[in-house]
């Protein structure tokens, strides 16, 4: 299929050749609207949607196959797959969206998961390979400035797995990306990403009537609205982009404004209490982030999305304060019960 | 199977009913309606793809445009009209051979008709959405739209006839009982003094023109300060304003952003670095990030003068505000000249500031070392009026105060790649410490006293 593909460009055809896209992960919440995009484009061709459990949006251009990443010597199965169905680009996004307490399966899946899906692409070369990765694997830390961008070191909490996983992760992409010059790896950075329908550990956390935030300190969040997000790797998909890319939405507001907003109010408790209560609350599993995660209501982690509007072209279409809003909208239909919660 | 899991796909069946209930239950939130406008703009500048699709493929096109979820709202499908869609089109079912990519395209090329995009009006779709509804959620709705439109409601209407104050109070006390009342209160006490809105680096308008009354009062009645050379300030462009560091309790950024807003004939905004350890305190850091301070980096440096902005500078840092008081008049170390090299490299001019009145203002009674190492920052201010009289103890004692702006020194000359010059940014910061070095010595013998300032 690929060399036919190929042949075909030399000659004068009114259709440029269809994309095969593959996409890991593909019942996240990202995967699963990214095939309704991908699947509305006549730039492509054929949608692979790889995971344990078939995304239900697939549709006629969507073929499912069911590869768990965490099985030794699936890097195997993955190639012969790419190979068979000519896939040209791969969006790797199986990944947590939330911190889970199975932090051993959570290594499988996302460190040694992105490895294997890495090793079926050095198998066979696929023209993209575009990872899922977030801002906050920078890191909150007192020393940060203001505005991270692209080049700052990856400072994640080193007790963090779930920011561990997804630095590892990052860095196996940038030995592919050196090793394997005729693959274009594009890394994208999201924001923790809020909206109307997306579920994570932030939708929970917002979720509750009383927000805890740590006492005298009111940190700026950035934030990036869910249809931003999709437009991020509909882009990166579609424009050939190498490099690393902050996808953020525009402006930043202090935590306790969005907790206000979100129609909610804070819980301020002293931050020597902070991470002893957190570490027992998720002992409990009473929370949904682990004590590392005090961090971000203490310090500054704001990426700067200036590369990606010049190089990518990618421009968010709702501030933090709109995705914020937004989210509040719907979370207050489903605080009454007349909307249905978001499936995670 | 799939039935069950279409149905239960809240992108496709929830929040067809999003919009209009939120329409109709809160009419009044036109920021919710300005924010699901702008979705769909984005659905149509950003994935215009999702469009063209509906002229394509007229059988699934319903399905088909409606599952990408960009905008769930708009495009929604009742979960009803899901599940009365035709098998073969369930992804279990289609296998390789159903798709081949020519039929593909046999079916993109021949679209007879397209379907209309929006192809009911709002209110025909949620009278549909109603008629597929369960009666337990049209029960639901018909309630909470009772509860929002009192006007149109019978219920509010009777009592107001017979006894309006009786029926004020019981729906007060009603809404008082409600759990949700007091949170909801304590959120509107909590946002009404500052904006939804701050810069990029955390300064609220709403929240600092809310401190100018007590700034401004503080300027001029209590340090009375008197201003010299701001004509040396640029009207417009970038700045760098270098000032000495002193008085225990660091109150000289908001004084020099007080004086530069009200003497100022273009009332320029200052942004001023502020150390670390006013970060790492609790309070100080968040309240002075929304007066319009930011942490003290090059890269935020950079960043704010590439913006045109006047950014004041305290080169002295940490060493300037915890020298002992016998040595208020001596200028620290000026760091390492971080801030000349950042001049050289955005080719900024310099300001040299001189600040006198802080050390008299906040005079440093004893370095608390042992309660600075136990709260982990690296100086504790201890004055005779803070920490004791709490926040009121930044006022300090009513010293006179003087600020003086020197001529600007020029960066123009140098070339960016200069700033790698240690020789010439050591001399150049040597040439600013001593003329502010000067500048004080000089403003200290002009001074009648402390407490009754300079002589006319």
């Amino acid at each position: 299929m690929s060399d036919a593909r190929s042949e075909g460009r030399g000659v004068a055809r009114v259709a440029p050749p269809r994309r095969t896209v593959a996409l890991t992960g593909a019942d996240g919440f990202l995967g699963r609207n990214l095939i309704g995009l991908l699947e509305d484009d006549d730039r492509v061709g054929r949608v692979l949607a790889i995971d344990v459990k078939n995304p239900p949006t697939a549709g006629r251009k969507t073929r499912f196959y069911k590869v768990d990443l965490t099985q030794p010597s699936v890097d195997q199965s993955l190639a012969e797959i790419f190979a068979s169905e000519g896939v040209d680009t791969v969006l790797h996004m199986a990944f947590l969206a939330s911190p889970t307490h199975a932090r051993a399966w959570a290594h499988e899946l996302e460190s040694v998961g992105t490895m294997h899906v890495l090793n079926a692409c050095r198998q066979h070369t696929v023209r993209r390979f575009v990872l899922w990765s977030q801002t906050l694997i920078y890191g909150a830390l007192p020393s940060n400035p203001n505005h991270l961008t692209e080049d700052h070191p990856l400072r994640g909490s080193a007790e963090s797995r779930f920011l561990q996983d997804k630095i590892q992760a990052e860095e196996a992409v940038a030995r592919f990306a050196r090793q394997v010059p005729g693959t274009t790896c594009t890394v994208l950075r999201l924001a923790p990403i809020l909206g109307p329908t997306v579920t994570n550990w932030l939708t929970r956390f917002l979720g509750h009537r009383l927000v805890p935030t740590l006492m005298g300190f009111d940190p700026l969040v950035q934030l990036l609205h869910e249809v931003d997000a999709l437009a991020a790797f509909k882009l990166a998909v579609m424009r050939d982009a190498p490099g690393t890319y902050n996808i953020v939405g525009d402006g930043v507001l202090p935590l306790s404004t969005v907790i206000h907003l979100a129609g909610r109010s804070p819980l301020p408790v002293p931050h020597p209490l902070a991470k002893p209560l957190a570490s027992a609350l998720w002992t409990a599993q009473l929370s949904e982030a682990p004590p590392p995660f005090v961090d971000y209501l203490r310090w500054v982690c704001v990426a700067d999305g200036a590369k990606a509007a010049r190089e990518l072209g990618f421009r968010p279409a709702f501030t933090t304060r709109e995705a914020v809003l937004d989210y509040a909208g719907a979370q207050s239909l489903r605080d009454v019960q007349l909307l249905k919660p978001a499936a995670g | 199977m799939a039935k069950k899991v279409l149905g239960d796909d809240p992108f496709k069946a929830e929040p067809a009913k999003k919009p209009k209930a939120t329409k109709r239950a809160a009419p009044a939130k036109s920021a919710r309606n300005t924010v699901a406008a702008k979705a769909r703009a984005a659905r149509e500048t950003v994935t215009s793809a999702a469009v063209e699709v509906v002229a394509e493929s007229p059988v699934e096109a319903p399905i088909a445009t409606v599952v990408p979820a960009v905008d769930p709202p708009v495009t929604g499908v009742p979960a009803d009209e899901v599940d009365a869609m035709p098998v073969d089109v369930t992804p279990e079912d289609v296998t390789p051979d159903d798709v081949a990519p020519e039929a593909i395209e046999t079916v993109t090329v021949t679209a007879p008709e397209p379907i209309p995009a929006p192809p009911f009006s709002v209110e025909d779709r949620f009278e549909q959405i109603l008629a597929e509804a369960s009666p337990d959620l049209i029960a639901r709705m018909a309630e909470r739209l009772r509860a929002s439109e009192p006007e149109t409601s019978p219920e509010p209407e009777a009592p107001t006839e017979t006894a309006p104050a009786v029926a004020e109070v019981f729906d007060v006390s009603r809404e008082m009982m409600s759990s949700d009342y007091y949170l909801r209160r304590w959120g509107k006490v909590a946002m009404r003094d500052r904006s939804q809105d701050v810069d990029d680096f955390g300064l609220d308008l709403a929240y600092e023109s809310r401190w100018r009354g007590v700034f401004d009062a503080l300027y001029d009645r209590w340090w009375k300060v008197e201003v010299e050379g701001i004509e040396h300030v640029p009207s417009e462009g970038r700045v760098a304003l270098v000032a000495n560091h002193s008085g225990a309790v660091p109150v000289d950024g908001i004084v020099l952003a007080t004086a530069l807003r009200k003497e100022h004939p273009a009332q320029r905004r200052l942004r001023w670095l502020a150390e670390d350890f006013v970060f790492h305190t609790p309070f100080a850091g968040a309240w002075l990030s929304r007066l319009g301070a930011v942490r003290a980096c090059q890269e935020n440096a950079e960043r704010l003068l590439s913006r045109e902005a006047v950014v004041g500078l305290f080169p002295e840092g940490v060493k300037g505000i915890s020298k002992p008081f016998r040595d208020r008049y001596q200028l620290q170390r000026f760091g390492r000249g971080g801030h000349i090299k950042l001049a050289i490299r955005t080719g900024t001019p310099i300001v040299p500031v001189t600040i006198v009145g802080a050390e008299e203002t906040h005079p440093q009674v004893f370095p608390a070392k042992p309660l600075a190492r136990l709260l982990g920052v690296p100086f504790v201010p201890v004055t005779p009026t803070f920490p004791w009289l709490g926040p009121a103890g930044l006022a300090g004692l009513p010293s006179r105060w003087k600020i003086v702006f020197g001529e600007p020194l020029s960066m123009a000359d140098y070339a960016p790649e200069q700033a790698d010059d240690e020789l010439l940014v050591n001399r150049l910061n040597e040439k600013l410490r001593g003329v502010i070095q000067q500048t004080i010595e000089q403003t200290v013998r002009d001074r009648r006293s402390v407490f009754s300032g300079w002589r006319r």
